[in-house]
C-alpha cells in the first residue's frame, strides 16, 4: 500500500456518497462553463480585419428611430470613410412563423464587400444581388435551417412597414460572426413599402484605424443639433450597446455564476466535512500512531481536491466535449453560432473546482488540527 | 533523570481537566517506575486515572505538572511533530475498540505506521508479514476488519502495534469488547511480547483475570496510586 492508495480507498469509502458528490460537482461545472460560454458569445468582440474598420452609425435617440437618407451624402465627403451602406431592418415574417425566424435588412448592394469584407459568397450571387432588384442573399445557417437554396422564391410580409415583398435568393453567404440574417437591396424596399428617404442605421468601412476615432468624432458632430442626431460608434460598442438592451446580462450570468460557485462551495465542504466527522476517531488513531497534523491535513485536502477535481473532468471536460463536437449552432436554432469552449474558459472551470477542493478542506483540516488523540478516542463510531 | 533499567519514570506528575469553572483532578501528584520488559497492569474503577496515565506515557496526553521520562526522554518536552515522531517509533496502541481502517485489509491495517518510516516496499512486507506471523494472522492477510472475528481484529490491531518495533506496547482495556476465549487469546499474544520479545507492556483493565497475566499489578483510586 501506498499513501495515494490510502487516500483513494479512503476517499472512495462511500461510493454512493463519493459518486454524488463528483456528480453534484461535475454538474454545477458543466453549468458554470456552459454559463462562461454563452457570456462570451454574446459579448464577442468582432475579430476580423474588417470588423475592426467597422463603424456603425444610428439614431442618438434609440436604435429604433429612423435616419434621413439625406445623411449619406454628408457622411461620404467626412475623410477616411471608404464605404457606407445604409441598414434597414425590415421585420419579414416568414411562412406564418410566429417565433423569431432570422432577419432581414435592407442595404445597398454593392457595398456588401466594401463594407462587410468577410462575407463569403459566389461571385455569381455578388453580380445577381447587385443587379436583380427582387435580389436577395441569405446566411447559410437560415438557408439550411429552412432548405432555401439559389433561385427560391420567398414571401415575406413585413411587421414594420405596411407591405409584403417576395424575393429571390441569388447567394448563399458564410465568414461571417453570426451568419442567419437575410439583404436586400434598399431601393426594393423604398419602393415597395412606399417610405422612401428613411433608413435604419449606417453601416460604414474607415480607411484605416487610425483614422476611426477621427471619423467616428466628424460623424457625430456632423449631426449635432440636427433633428437627426446620431451616435456613430465601432462594431464592438455598437454590439455591447445592442445586448445591453436586454438588460445587463453581464450582470445576470454573472450572478448566476456566483451562486452556482457558492453553492457547489456548500455542497463540496459540507461532504466534506461529513466524511472527516465519521472519521474522527480513525484519523485520531492515525495521529496517535505517528502521523502528523500536516500529514493528516495532506490526507483530508488530497481526498477533497480529488473529488473536486473528478467532478472538473465530468463536468468541464463534459462541456468541452458536447460543445466542441456536437452542433449547438443547430441545437440553438443559430443563436450560439459558434459557443467555443475556449482553453480560458476550461481554466477557469478547472481553477474554480481546484479553489473548491482546497476552500472545502480547510474547515475539516482545522477541526482534525485542534483534535487531541485523547478526545478523538473518545468520539463514537 | 538516570533510568536505572527503567523503561519509564514518572516523578510528582499530576493531571487536572478543567471542565468547566470545575478542576477535575484526573492523577494526583503520581511517582512510578516501569522497568524494561515488564507486563504492568493498571487497574481501578473507572475514574481511578488509569488511562490518563496510560495516555500520558504513550505521549498522547500532557501532564499538568510533573514528569515523564520514557527511555530517558520527558515526553511532555515534546512538541507535537516531535512527539508524532517518537510515538511512531517508539510505542504500540492497543485500544479496546480495535480501531483498524475498515477499508483496508489486514495486511494493509498493520502497514499503516511503516508508511511513515523510510522503508521500501518489501521491508515493510517482511515486517507486516513477522507481525501477522507473531499474532497467529498470517493466513488473514488479504482479510478485511468486517470478515475477522472480534479476537482476530483485537490481534491485527496488536500487530499494527508491533510492526515498527517499539520498545513500549500500550493497551487499554485490550479485552473489554472480547468473549472470554478471544480475551484468553490476546492476553497470551501480549504476554508473549513481554516474556520473549522483551517489549514492555502497559495494559489497563478492570479485570482482575486479565491483570493475573502481567507481572505486576497497580491500582489506582481517585487519580492516586492505592498500593
Amino acid at each position: 500500500m501506498t499513501i495515494p492508495t490510502f487516500i483513494l480507498k479512503n476517499a472512495l469509502r462511500n461510493k454512493r456518497r463519493a459518486t454524488l458528490s463528483i456528480l453534484s460537482v461535475a454538474v454545477s461545472l458543466f453549468l458554470l462553463v456552459t454559463l462562461l460560454v454563452a457570456l462570451r458569445e454574446i459579448t464577442l468582440p468582432a475579430e476580423d480585419v474588417g470588423a475592426a474598420l467597422r463603424v456603425a452609425v444610428r439614431n442618438k435617440i434609440s436604435i429604433a428611430n429612423l435616419l434621413p437618407a439625406r445623411q449619406l451624402a454628408a457622411i461620404e465627403r467626412i475623410p477616411g470613410i471608404a464605404a457606407v451602406t445604409p441598414f434597414t431592418w425590415y421585420g419579414g415574417k416568414y411562412k406564418n412563423e410566429e417565433g423569431m425566424t432570422f432577419a432581414q435588412f435592407a442595404m445597398d448592394p454593392k457595398k456588401l464587400r466594401p463594407v462587410f469584407g468577410e462575407t463569403k459568397m459566389s461571385e455569381a450571387g455578388y453580380e445577381a444581388f447587385e443587379k436583380e432588384k427582387d435580389a436577395a442573399v441569405i446566411g447559410r445557417i437560415s438557408a439550411e435551417k429552412y432548405k432555401l437554396k439559389v433561385g427560391d422564391k420567398i414571401t415575406l410580409e413585413s411587421t414594420v412597414y405596411p407591405c409584403t415583398m417576395e424575393f429571390k435568393i441569388v447567394g448563399i453567404y458564410s465568414g461571417t460572426p453570426d451568419d442567419r440574417n437575410m439583404l436586400f437591396r434598399h431601393d426594393y424596399l423604398d419602393e415597395s413599402s412606399g417610405v422612401e428617404g428613411m433608413v435604419g442605421m449606417w453601416w460604414l468601412r474607415v480607411s484605416s484605424a487610425e483614422e476611426m476615432p477621427g471619423v467616428i468624432d466628424a460623424i457625430n458632430k456632423k449631426f449635432a443639433n440636427t433633428s437627426a442626431e446620431v451616435r456613430a460608434e465601432t462594431e464592438r460598442a455598437f454590439q455591447l450597446g445592442f445586448i445591453s438592451m436586454w438588460g445587463n446580462i453581464k450582470l445576470l450570468v454573472t450572478l448566476v455564476c456566483s451562486a452556482v460557485v457558492f453553492t457547489l462551495l456548500l455542497v463540496t465542504a459540507s461532504t466534506m466535512s461529513m466524511a472527516i466527522r465519521e472519521r474522527f476517531r480513525e484519523l485520531a488513531i492515525l495521529k496517535a500512531i505517528g502521523f502528523r497534523r500536516r500529514e493528516l491535513f495532506a490526507f483530508i485536502l488530497a481526498e477533497s481536491f480529488g473529488l473536486a477535481m473528478a467532478g472538473a473532468l465530468i463536468g468541464v471536460g463534459g462541456a468541452y466535449v458536447l460543445f466542441t463536437y456536437g452542433d449547438v449552432a443547430k441545437l440553438t436554432n443559430g443563436l450560439f453560432p459558434s459557443f467555443e469552449v475556449t482553453s480560458k474558459i476550461v481554466g477557469i472551470g478547472t481553477l474554480v473546482a481546484a479553489m473548491l477542493g482546497i476552500i472545502a478542506s480547510i474547515m475539516p483540516s482545522l477541526a482534525v488540527a485542534k483534535m487531541s488523540v485523547t478526545d478523538g478516542l473518545k468520539t463514537l463510531d | 533523570m538516570k533510568s536505572n533499567g527503567n523503561i519509564v519514570t514518572i516523578r510528582n506528575l499530576s493531571k487536572i481537566y478543567q471542565q468547566g469553572e470545575i478542576n477535575v483532578t484526573a492523577l494526583d501528584n503520581i511517582s512510578l517506575d516501569i522497568a524494561a520488559g515488564e507486563f504492568l497492569t493498571l487497574m481501578g474503577p473507572s475514574g481511578s486515572g488509569k488511562s490518563t496515565l496510560l495516555h500520558i506515557i504513550a505521549g498522547i496526553d500532557r501532564p499538568t505538572s510533573g514528569e515523564c521520562h520514557v527511555q530517558g526522554i520527558d515526553v511532555a518536552q515534546l512538541n507535537e511533530s516531535q512527539l508524532a515522531d517518537w510515538r511512531n517509533q517508539n510505542v504500540g496502541f492497543v485500544f479496546q475498540t480495535f480501531n483498524l481502517i475498515p477499508v483496508l485489509t489486514a495486511y494493509e491495517n498493520v502497514e499503516l505506521p511503516l508508511l511513515l518510516t523510510r522503508l521500501n516496499r518489501s521491508e515493510r512486507r517482511k515486517q507486516v508479514e513477522t507481525a501477522l506471523d507473531l499474532v497467529g494472522l498470517a493466513d488473514r492477510m488479504k482479510h478485511l476488519p468486517k470478515q475477522l472475528s472480534g479476537g482476530q481484529e483485537q490481534r491485527v490491531a496488536i500487530a499494527r502495534a508491533l510492526v515498527t518495533d517499539p520498545a513500549l506496547v500500550v493497551a487499554d482495556e485490550p479485552t473489554g469488547n472480547l468473549d472470554s476465549h478471544s480475551a484468553q487469546e490476546v492476553l497470551k499474544v501480549l504476554q508473549l511480547l513481554a516474556r520473549d520479545a522483551g517489549k514492555t507492556v502497559i495494559m489497563v483493565t478492570h479485570d482482575p483475570k486479565a491483570a493475573a497475566f502481567g507481572s505486576r499489578s497497580i491500582h489506582l483510586e481517585k487519580g492516586e496510586l492505592s498500593n
